[in-house]
C-alpha cells in the first residue's frame, strides 16, 4: 500500500472536477474513492489534502456544496459542478492534453523535429 | 476575478469560524463512517475497519488545521490574536501601562513638537498652486540695499524688475514684491478713530496671478491696478479682515485711508495665504506703483539704484531654471551698463563679475529659515535624546515585565508556540503601546509647539500653527512605530532566550543575563541625562550672561514706541515743530520724566552705518574696515536711555542748525580712531564714495553701547544731534539719506516708577498732535531687549525642560530597576539577615549597587557631553563649553537624584523580615 504514489501537485483539482462531471453530485469520501478507482488503484488520495482542495474549488466558485443524505442514510456534504466549473474543466483538460502531447513528442524515440 | 472572489470568501470566513468548524467536523465524521462501513462490507472487523480508515484519513486535527489554513488567512488571524492579546495585557497592569504611555508621550511629543516647527519653517511650501514651478531670482537673503553693487544679486530695483519681466521669456509670470513689510497708519474713511498701525507690502500687479491664488472674496490685484494713474486699491489679508475689522463684509469695496491717502479695498486674500514670508505678515497688499503715495519721503519706484524688491516667477512648463538664471545674469550685466543704471564709473569694471542664480521659490522668502535652522537642528537633536531616554526607560520596564513573564513564555514554548510567533507577539505588544503613547504624544506636541511659538516669536505675527498637519501626524506615527520596535527588541530578546525547559525547572530564579541588559540601559539613561542637563545648564548660563551684560543703557522704567511721520504726510521741514509739540504733550503726562527722539533704538533690529574719515589722518583705502554705526538723536537722548557720558558733554538745546556741527562718540570709537589721545575737540565726517562729507567736532564720549547683536563685541558708534544737518553736497543719494535721517521714528520715555495707563495716555497725546499718526509697537525697553534674546530664551527654556524630563525619567528608571532587584533578591537578603547581616549593611548593599550604575552613567555622560557641548560653542556667550562648575554640578545633581531613587527600595530591603523572606519561595 505504501508503494502507491500520491496525487501529483496541481492535478487533484482537475481530477475532482472531472469526477464530479462524470458522476454528478458526490460527497468527499466518494470523490476520493472514485479517483482511486479511476486511476486503477495506482494513485492514493491523501484525504487530508482533499478537503482543503475542495474548499479552494468552492471558494473559487467551480463547485458548490450542500448537505444531503448518503446511500446508507448518513448525513453527508455533497459537491456538484457549477457552470464555471464545467468551463474551467474544459480549459484545464485542453491544457493537460497539450502538455502531454508536447511531453510525448519529446519522449517518443526516433522522431526528429524538422 | 476568481482569486478576488476566493479572497472575499476567505475574509468573510474570519467572522464565522465556529459554524464552519462544526461543519467540517461533521463532514470528516461522515467520511470516516462511510470508510468504516466500506471496510466492514469488505469483511474486516469493525475495529480493524476503524483503524484502517483512521490511518487513511491521517491525523484528524492536522486535516482540520490544513483546512483552516485554506479557509481564512492564518497569518492575519494570528496577528489579530496578538493584537487582542496586546490590548488585554496593558489593561491587566494599568500602573505599568500608565507609566509607559506617559514616558512615551513625553518622548514622542517632544520630537513631534520640534518636527512641527521644522516642517513649518524649513520644509513647508506656500499654500499656492504648484509651488514646485515657482523660482526666486537670487539665492541669498538681503533686507535692504542702497544701490551698492551686490556681487551675487538677490534684491532689485523696480526698473530692473521691469527689464527682467519684459526680456525673460522663460517665465509664465514674474512677480516683484517688497523685501519685507512696513508699518502704515490705516483708518476707515470718515471714521473718528485715530489711525491704526498695520503692515503693508508693495507687490506687482501680477503677484496673485503668479502664485495662482484666487481671492476669498472680491477680486485680487490685477496688472491694470499697478499703474500710476489708476485709483489706489488694496487687497486685505483674511486675518486682518477677521481680527481688525471683525469680518465686516462692507470692507470689500470700502473706502480707507492709508497714510492719509484714500484707498479702496477690492478683495480679501484666501484664509491660508499669509504672504511670501512667515513673519511680519502683511495686512494689505498694495500695487508697487502706489508706493510714492504712501511714502512721499522715500519714493522708491523711480530710483533705479534703490534695490528693495524680491522677485519670484512661475517657470514655463519644462523650463530649466539654470538656463534662465544664466540668461538673466546676462540681462543684469547689460542693464547695469545701460545709462539708466547710473553706475559709478569705479563700479563698471566689476560688472562682468556680477552673478545671479535662481533658487526654488515654492517656500517663499525664508529669512526665518536662515535664522532658525541651526537652533531647530540643535533642538531636534535634543528632543531625539529625550526620545532615546524614554525608549530606554520603557525598554527597561518591558524587560522587567518580560523577566516576570518568563514562566508564561516557557510554558508557551513548551506547548509548541514557534519562536517567531512569540517574538512577533512581544513586538506587537510594544508597538501598540508606542502607538498609544504616540497618540498622547500628539497632544503633548500641540501644547509644546504653542509654548515654543510663544517663547520664540512673542509679539510677531506669524504664519505658523501649532495644530498638527498631515505630515506631522505621519511623522508621529512613524516615530511611534520605530520606538515600539526599538524598545520591544529587549523583551523579545528575553523571550527568545527562554528555553521550554525553564517551565519545568520552575522559573522565578534570577539569572544574570537580563540584569546585564537592564543595567546597561540605566547607564545609558544616566549618561544621556548628563548630556542634556549639561547642555541645558550651559545654555541657561549663557543666556544669563547675555542678559546681564552692560549694554551701555538702562532698561527699568523706560518705554519705547515708534511713529512714522509719513502717516500724517509731514514734510521734513515740518518735523522740528512736530517733535517740539510731541515733546511738550508727552512730557506733560504725570510721571513721565524725560522724552527724547532718535532715528532708531538699541536692540530693535535697525542699523545705519557709514564709512568715516578722521580729520588729520590719511583717508582710508577703497576697501576699508571703518564702517561705523551711527544715528541721529534729540537733546536728552542719553539721559533718557541712561547712557553715561564719560567725557565732555551730551547734546543740548544749544546744538542748533546754526551752531558748530558736533558729534558724540562711544568709547570704542575713541579707542579705535584716536588710540589713547583725547578725542574731545577732534574732527571727523562721513566718507562717501571717496568724498569727505561733513565735519563734526567731538564734544562728548559715552560709555560703550551695544545696539545690535547681543553676543557680538562692542562696536564703534557715533551720534549726531537731530537739530543739525550736514551741509548739502552735490550727491542725490547722500541728500536723500540726509533727509531720511531726520525722520526720527523712535520715541523714548523715561518715567518715575510705574505709571498706570501710560500706553493709553501716550496714544491720546499722539492722536492729539495728529489722528493720522499711529503708534507703532509701544513696549517697555526691557521687553524690547528681551525680544532680542527670544531665540536664545526658547532654546535655553526648552533644553532645560527636556533636561528635567530626562532627569525624572532616569530617576524613575533607576528606581524601577532597584525596586525590582530588591524584590527578586528578597530571599537572599533574608538569608543574609538571618546569618547576621546588619540592616545598615543591607541598605549599603542596595545603595551601592544603584550608585555604581549611576556613577558609571555619569562618568560616560560627562565624557560624551564634553565632546558634544563643544559643538554648541557658537551658541554660548561668556561660558566655556567645558565649564567645570557646570559639569561638576550636573554630576552631583544626578548622583543625588540616583541616591534618592535607590533609597526608597533600599529602605524596603532593610525592613525585610528574614522569616517572611525565607518562606517567600
Amino acid at each position: 500500500m505504501g508503494e502507491k504514489p500520491d496525487v501529483w501537485q496541481g492535478t487533484l483539482s482537475v481530477m475532482v472536477l472531472k469526477t464530479l462531471q462524470t458522476m454528478g453530485p458526490l460527497h468527499g469520501y466518494g470523490i476520493a474513492r472514485r479517483i482511486e478507482q479511476t486511476s486503477g488503484d495506482l494513485l492514493c488520495v491523501n484525504y487530508g489534502t482533499l478537503y482543503p482542495s475542495l474548499l479552494k474549488l468552492e471558494q473559487e466558485g467551480y463547485i458548490a456544496s450542500e448537505w444531503g443524505v448518503s446511500d446508507n442514510n448518513r448525513k453527508a456534504k455533497y459537491y456538484k459542478l457549477t457552470r464555471a466549473g464545467r468551463k474551467q474543466l474544459e480549459k484545464e483538460a485542453r491544457e493537460w492534453e497539450q502538455a502531454t502531447t508536447i511531453l510525448a513528442r519529446f519522449l517518443s524515440p526516433g522522431e526528429k523535429s524538422s | 476575478m476568481r482569486k478576488l472572489r476566493a479572497w472575499c470568501l476567505r475574509f468573510a470566513a474570519l467572522f464565522r469560524k465556529e459554524q464552519q468548524d462544526r461543519e467540517l467536523a461533521e463532514e470528516l465524521e461522515s467520511h470516516l463512517q462511510m470508510h468504516i462501513a466500506d471496510g466492514v462490507r469488505a469483511g474486516l472487523t469493525a475495529e480493524e475497519a476503524r483503524r484502517q480508515a483512521s490511518i487513511a484519513l491521517g491525523g484528524l486535527e492536522q486535516v482540520k488545521e490544513h483546512f483552516r489554513d485554506r479557509r481564512g488567512f492564518p497569518a492575519l488571524e494570528a496577528v489579530i490574536q496578538d493584537v487582542r492579546f496586546g490590548f488585554r495585557m496593558p489593561r491587566k497592569s494599568p500602573g505599568f501601562t500608565a507609566v509607559a504611555v506617559l514616558t512615551l508621550a513625553l518622548g514622542i511629543g517632544a520630537t513631534t513638537a520640534i518636527f512641527t516647527l521644522i516642517h513649518a519653517v524649513l520644509l513647508n511650501s506656500l499654500p499656492v498652486a504648484k509651488p514646485g514651478e515657482l523660482y526666486r531670482v537670487g539665492d541669498v537673503e538681503q533686507c535692504c540695499n542702497n544701490g551698492e553693487i551686490q556681487g551675487n544679486w538677490s534684491i532689485f530695483s523696480y526698473e530692473q524688475y521691469k527689464y527682467f519681466r519684459d526680456h525673460t521669456p522663460g517665465f509664465v509670470e514674474l512677480a516683484a514684491f517688497q523685501a519685507g513689510t512696513e508699518m502704515v497708519g490705516v483708518r476707515r474713511a470718515n471714521s473718528s478713530q485715530p489711525a491704526q498701525s498695520m503692515r503693508i507690502e508693495f507687490v506687482s500687479g501680477n503677484y496673485f496671478a503668479t502664485f495662482g491664488i484666487r481671492p476669498y472674496a472680491g477680486r485680487a490685484l490685477a496688472p491694470e491696478d499697478d499703474r500710476k494713474d489708476e485709483p489706489p486699491v488694496a487687497v486685505i489679508s483674511y486675518r486682518a479682515w477677521q481680527e481688525t475689522f471683525g469680518a465686516d463684509p462692507s470692507v470689500i469695496g470700502g473706502a480707507f485711508t492709508i497714510n492719509n491717502q484714500p484707498f479702496t479695498v477690492i478683495g480679501i486674500a484666501p484664509r491660508s495665504f499669509f504672504g511670501d514670508r512667515l513673519t511680519n505678515l502683511a495686512a494689505f497688499w498694495i500695487p508697487i506703483e502706489d508706493q510714492p503715495l504712501i511714502n512721499p519721503i522715500y519714493p522708491l519706484v523711480n530710483t533705479a539704484q534703490q534695490n528693495w524688491l524680491d522677485l519670484i516667477g512661475r517657470l514655463c512648463p519644462g523650463g530649466d531654471p539654470k538656463q534662465i538664471g544664466t540668461r538673466m545674469q546676462v540681462e543684469l550685466q547689460q542693464w547695469l551698463l545701460s545709462p539708466i543704471a547710473q553706475l559709478q564709473t569705479a563700479d563698471r569694471a566689476s560688472v562682468p563679475k556680477q552673478t545671479l542664480r535662481l533658487s526654488p521659490g515654492g517656500a517663499g522668502i525664508r529669512m526665518l529659515r536662515d535664522q532658525y535652522s541651526s537652533s531647530l537642528q540643535l533642538l531636534m537633536w535634543i528632543s531625539a535624546l529625550v526620545l532615546a531616554i524614554a525608549c530606554a526607560n520603557v525598554a527597561n520596564l518591558m524587560l522587567v515585565r518580560a523577566t516576570g513573564r518568563k514562566a508564561q513564555t516557557a510554558i508557551q514554548a513548551a506547548l509548541g508556540a514557534p519562536l517567531s510567533r512569540q517574538i512577533r507577539q512581544a513586538l506587537i505588544e510594544s508597538v501598540m503601546l508606542a502607538l498609544v503613547g504616540g497618540l498622547a504624544g500628539i497632544a503633548v506636541a500641540f501644547a509644546g509647539t504653542r509654548l515654543i511659538l510663544r517663547l520664540a516669536f512673542q509679539n510677531t505675527s506669524l504664519a505658523i500653527h501649532a495644530s498638527p498637519s498631515l505630515p506631522v501626524l505621519a511623522f508621529a506615527f512613524g516615530v511611534s512605530i520605530l520606538t515600539g520596535i526599538l524598545f520591544g527588541v529587549a523583551p523579545a530578546w528575553i523571550t527568545a532566550k527562554t528555553a521550554p525547559i525553564d517551565a519545568l525547572k520552575g522559573v522565578g530564579r534570577s539569572s544574570g543575563r537580563s540584569g546585564w541588559a537592564q543595567k546597561s540601559l540605566i547607564v545609558a539613561q544616566a549618561g544621556l541625562s548628563v548630556v542634556l542637563l549639561a547642555s541645558a545648564l550651559l545654555l541657561t548660563q549663557s543666556l544669563r550672561n547675555m542678559r546681564g551684560q552692560n549694554f551701555g543703557f538702562d532698561t527699568p522704567n523706560r518705554y519705547i514706541l515708534h511713529i512714522d511721520p509719513q502717516m500724517a504726510r509731514y514734510k521734513p521741514a515740518q518735523m522740528l515743530a512736530v517733535y517740539r509739540e510731541l515733546q511738550d504733550l508727552l512730557s506733560a503726562i504725570p510721571g513721565v520724566s524725560r522724552v527724547s527722539f532718535s532715528l532708531y533704538t538699541p536692540m530693535e533690529g535697525d542699523n545705519w552705518s557709514e564709512f568715516v574719515y578722521i580729520d588729520g589722518q590719511t583717508p582710508p583705502p577703497p576697501v576699508h574696515n571703518n564702517e561705523v554705526s551711527w544715528l541721529r538723536v534729540s537733546a536728552g537722548y542719553f539721559e533718557t536711555l541712561g547712557t553715561k557720558i564719560l567725557q565732555g558733554r551730551s547734546f543740548s538745546e544749544q546744538d542748533t542748525p546754526t551752531s558748530e556741527p558736533v558729534a558724540v562718540v562711544n568709547e570704542k570709537f575713541a579707542k579705535t580712531f584716536f588710540k589713547g589721545e583725547n578725542p574731545i575737540g577732534k574732527h571727523f565726517g562721513f566718507y562717501m564714495v571717496w568724498k569727505k562729507v561733513g565735519n563734526f567736532e567731538i564734544v562728548g564720549v559715552t560709555e560703550d553701547t551695544k545696539y545690535g547683536e547681543p553676543t557680538k563685541n562692542f562696536a564703534p558708534m557715533f551720534f549726531l544731534p537731530a537739530a543739525q544737518s550736514v551741509p548739502s553736497v552735490d550727491d542725490a543719494r547722500f541728500s536723500h539719506f540726509e533727509d531720511a535721517s531726520h525722520i526720527l521714528n523712535a520715541v523714548e520715555l523715561s518715567t518715575l516708577g510705574k505709571v498706570p495707563g501710560l500706553e493709553m495716555k501716550v496714544r491720546d497725546a499722539i492722536a492729539k498732535v495728529n489722528p493720522d499718526l499711529a503708534v507703532i509697537d509701544f513696549r517697555s525697553f526691557a521687553q524690547q531687549v528681551d525680544n532680542a534674546f527670544s531665540q536664545q530664551t526658547m532654546i535655553a527654556t526648552l533644553t532645560s525642560l527636556f533636561g528635567l524630563v530626562a532627569l525624572v525619567l532616569a530617576a524613575v528608571g533607576l528606581y524601577g530597576v532597584t525596586a525590582y532587584s530588591v524584590e527578586r533578591h528578597t530571599s537572599e537578603i533574608g538569608i543574609r539577615m538571618a546569618l547576621g547581616a546588619e540592616r545598615g549593611e543591607v541598605l549599603g548593599l542596595v545603595l551601592r549597587e544603584g550608585g555604581k550604575l549611576a556613577f558609571v552613567g555619569v562618568f560616560i555622560g560627562v565624557m560624551a557631553a564634553l565632546g558634544l557641548t563643544r559643538l554648541m560653542g557658537a551658541l554660548l556667550y561668556g561660558v566655556s563649553p567645558a565649564d567645570p562648575l557646570t559639569f561638576a554640578g550636573v554630576a552631583v545633581l544626578l548622583m543625588a537624584v540616583a541616591v534618592v531613587a535607590c533609597y526608597i527600595p533600599a529602605r524596603r530591603a532593610m525592613r525585610v523580615d528574614p522569616m517572611v523572606a525565607l518562606r517567600h519561595e
